[in-house]
């Protein structure tokens, strides 16, 4: 089963972040996957709102990874500036991963070895200036149930869209 | 983890009676303490980690002749370097206060003491019998001139570490900005010896090369004193020896957490083995410092305006190591914004040095983006929506078939950042009176950014400082100036001390 989430707003990108947020626990993955301005910061300002992190959550494209307390640590990864996945290693990704918080991964689909055995793979997409899809496909038992509850939160916020299919 | 030294004010009397009553068998009373803090020609310092008081050490000065008093450290504490620092910054205070040479009694059998008076110059001078009446023991005096041990024409040697992010580098330091050495990796014929492959985001780059980085800096520096005929040169061809250093000075955050480790472990090492002290650098904090090393007119009150891949803020400076954080980027760094642009117009990445040179040969106001912020009425700033704004722009052209004018893009959108940093430096510089005021970090490099800065914020009567191209980007000669800084004001780094990734500036120093 996947997800097609359409947004037609910045904001209701953020939202849909938020709805997610309350539905985690810790040693959750979420990659995200997008063209720059495809909507991953403010998907992951989001969340990182819902788990109640009051800084602002700043690009990690420099830092690679930053951490956020809130409700749980959010380990926000960017690895868009990694040329190997053997460079996860010298990163502590795989720890980190495991550390007792959530991930939030973004390019994580630039690196087989990024991919967890579990969680959710998001991919959104440019529809139009304002408007963005967001796919959402499982990659294990806890990310289909995750998927799940996360669309069915989506669909129940005023103006967003959601599609459900199974592949 | 931070160890600071201050002058000693009364309510530090409790604390210091305290750890003298389990240090000495014949303590001295608060109330003595309390006395002497007042008495003329007396000068009390405190050691403070994390804000505790865990050491004092105070010195008498009689026209030019100055005693060393007393000095304590707690147990728990000692071993950091703690005693060292307490002594040299007192012993700086005493010869600027008009000491020549200095006396001190110690117990024959308290080796490491002894070893810190000697590392500082001072040598047995006799006996002083039966000086310790609790216990009838011997004094042994130690006496030194203290133009041997910190001598006017003789500024500190600082050897700093910067491994923050991407760059490996070294550099040593004489005094305030009297540069011996400048070494960063990629500046070193690094093909040679890694067979092609530059150091970058990875710790094990920075492994392999942290060992010949230093070496190299230490070989320059060595070259350097020779040439300038200072006493503590090597001989020629040897690179100047660690024991000839006054201390290492290193980058310990923010920054990239792997990367961090490497520069902050070598230099605790370091520290370790030679006894040296371990000053602990803001990265940030470094950045503003490029501005002092290059220009002798930068000083406090400034507002410094830090821009690079990873960073946008805007910071007040008081006095020297006092900081506030005004304003900072709530997405995307300025660098980061630029080299994302780049790479939607395939100029690759990071390509932000490209864009800014194509946003030369276009027209800035031929497509109007959105200023963010910028009439938030606070000093923070959004980049993120900048982005998106031209990265929909260009997909509406090819969408209707049209070719994009990249440099008229790229100087519109340059345009539209300088605007918004332009006119929250101009209000930062007015509301807060400073003087002066600096750009530093990577995009400080940016022409156009330069000059509209100058250009808005000299005629208010301020003066602007951009730093030379070379000191724009990551470096550590703007850790070993800021490192100075630091290491005068008796500043020093536990080495228990963990790489803090998210370092702030505005608690490295809270005043």
């Amino acid at each position: 089963m996947t997800w097609s989430i359409t947004t037609f707003s910045a904001n209701q990108t953020f939202q849909c972040g938020r709805t997610l947020a309350p539905l985690l626990v810790a040693g959750d993955v979420v990659l995200l996957s997008g063209d720059l301005g495809a909507g991953k910061t403010q998907l992951t300002k989001g969340m990182a709102d819902g788990l109640g992190v009051v800084e602002p959550v700043t690009s990690p494209t420099f830092n690679i990874l930053l951490v956020h307390e809130g409700r749980l640590p959010l380990y926000h990864f960017d690895l868009y500036r990694l040329d190997r996945g053997a460079q996860l290693e010298d990163l502590d990704y795989y720890g980190t991963l495991e550390a007792g918080g959530v991930a939030v991964v973004e390019w994580g689909d630039r690196f087989a070895e990024a991919m967890p055995d579990d969680g959710i793979s998001v991919t959104l997409n440019i529809v139009g200036d304002e408007s963005r899809r967001i796919d959402l496909a499982p990659l294990g038992s806890r990310g289909a149930e995750l998927a799940a509850a996360w669309a069915a939160g989506c669909d129940a916020v005023p103006g967003i869209s959601v599609v459900e299919s199974s592949r | 983890m931070n160890l600071r030294i201050r002058e000693m004010v009364a309510g530090d009397v409790p604390g210091a009676a305290m750890i003298e009553s389990v240090t000495f068998d014949a303590p001295w009373s608060e109330r003595l303490f309390a006395e002497d803090l007042v008495a003329s020609g007396r000068h009390w310092f405190v050691a403070e980690r994390d804000g505790e008081l865990v050491g004092y050490a105070g010195g008498w000065l009689l026209q030019d002749d100055a005693h060393l008093m007393n000095i304590a450290v707690r147990a728990d504490a000692r071993g950091h370097g703690t005693g060292r620092a307490l002594l040299s910054t007192l012993i700086v205070r005493l010869k600027e206060s008009g000491a020549r040479r200095m006396t001190l009694e110690v117990r024959p059998a308290n080796t490491a003491a002894i070893a810190l008076y000697e590392s500082v110059g001072m040598r047995p001078a006799g006996l002083r019998p039966g000086y310790y009446a609790e216990t009838g023991e011997d004094a042994l005096i130690m006496w030194g001139e203290l133009e041997d041990t910190y001598p006017e024409d003789r500024p500190p040697l600082i050897l700093a570490i910067e491994s923050s992010c991407d760059e490996t580098a070294a550099a040593v330091i004489m005094g305030e900005r009297t540069l011996l050495a400048n070494i960063v990796a990629s500046q070193i014929d690094f093909h040679a010896r890694f067979g092609g492959v530059v150091p970058e985001i990875a710790s094990r780059k920075h492994t392999e090369a942290i060992v010949d980085v230093i070496a190299e800096a230490m070989q320059e520096a060595g070259g350097a004193l020779r040439e300038a005929g200072d006493t503590r040169a090597p001989t020629a061809g040897e690179p100047l020896d660690f024991s000839a250093l006054d201390a290492i000075a290193v980058t310990y955050g923010p920054g990239l957490v792997g990367a961090l480790v490497v520069g902050l472990a070598y230099a605790k090492g370091l520290a370790f083995a030679t006894g040296l002290p371990l000053v602990g650098v803001n990265h940030l904090e470094g950045h503003i410092f490029a501005n002092v090393l290059a220009d002798p007119a930068v000083q406090p009150p400034l507002v410094a305006l830090l821009v690079s891949g990873g960073h946008t803020s805007l910071v007040h400076m008081p006095r020297w190591g006092e900081y506030r954080t005004m304003g900072e980027t709530l997405d995307d760094a300025t660098g980061e914004a630029f080299d994302k642009v780049a790479k939607v117009l395939g100029l690759g990445y990071p390509g932000g040095p490209v864009l800014s040179r194509l946003a030369a040969d276009g027209d800035p106001t031929a497509l109007d983006f959105p200023r963010a912020m910028m009439r938030s009425g606070d000093y923070q700033f959004s980049l993120s929506g900048l982005k998106t704004a031209v990265i929909n722009h260009i997909r509406h052209e090819q969408a209707a078939g049209r070719e994009i004018d990249v440099p008229d893009l790229a100087a519109s959108f340059q345009a539209a950042v300088i605007d918004v940093q332009v006119s929250k430096a101009v209000r930062a510089v007015t509301e807060t009176g400073a003087t002066t005021f600096c750009l530093g970090g990577g995009v400080a490099a940016n022409p156009a950014l330069r000059e509209a800065l100058r250009s808005a914020i000299e005629p208010l009567g301020v003066h602007v400082s951009v730093p030379p191209l070379h000191l724009c980007t990551d470096n550590a000669a703007m850790i070993a100036a800021a490192g100075y800084h630091r290491y005068l004001n008796g500043d020093r780094l536990g080495l228990e001390a963990d790489a803090m990734p998210g370092l702030r500036l505005d608690v490295v120093d809270p005043a």
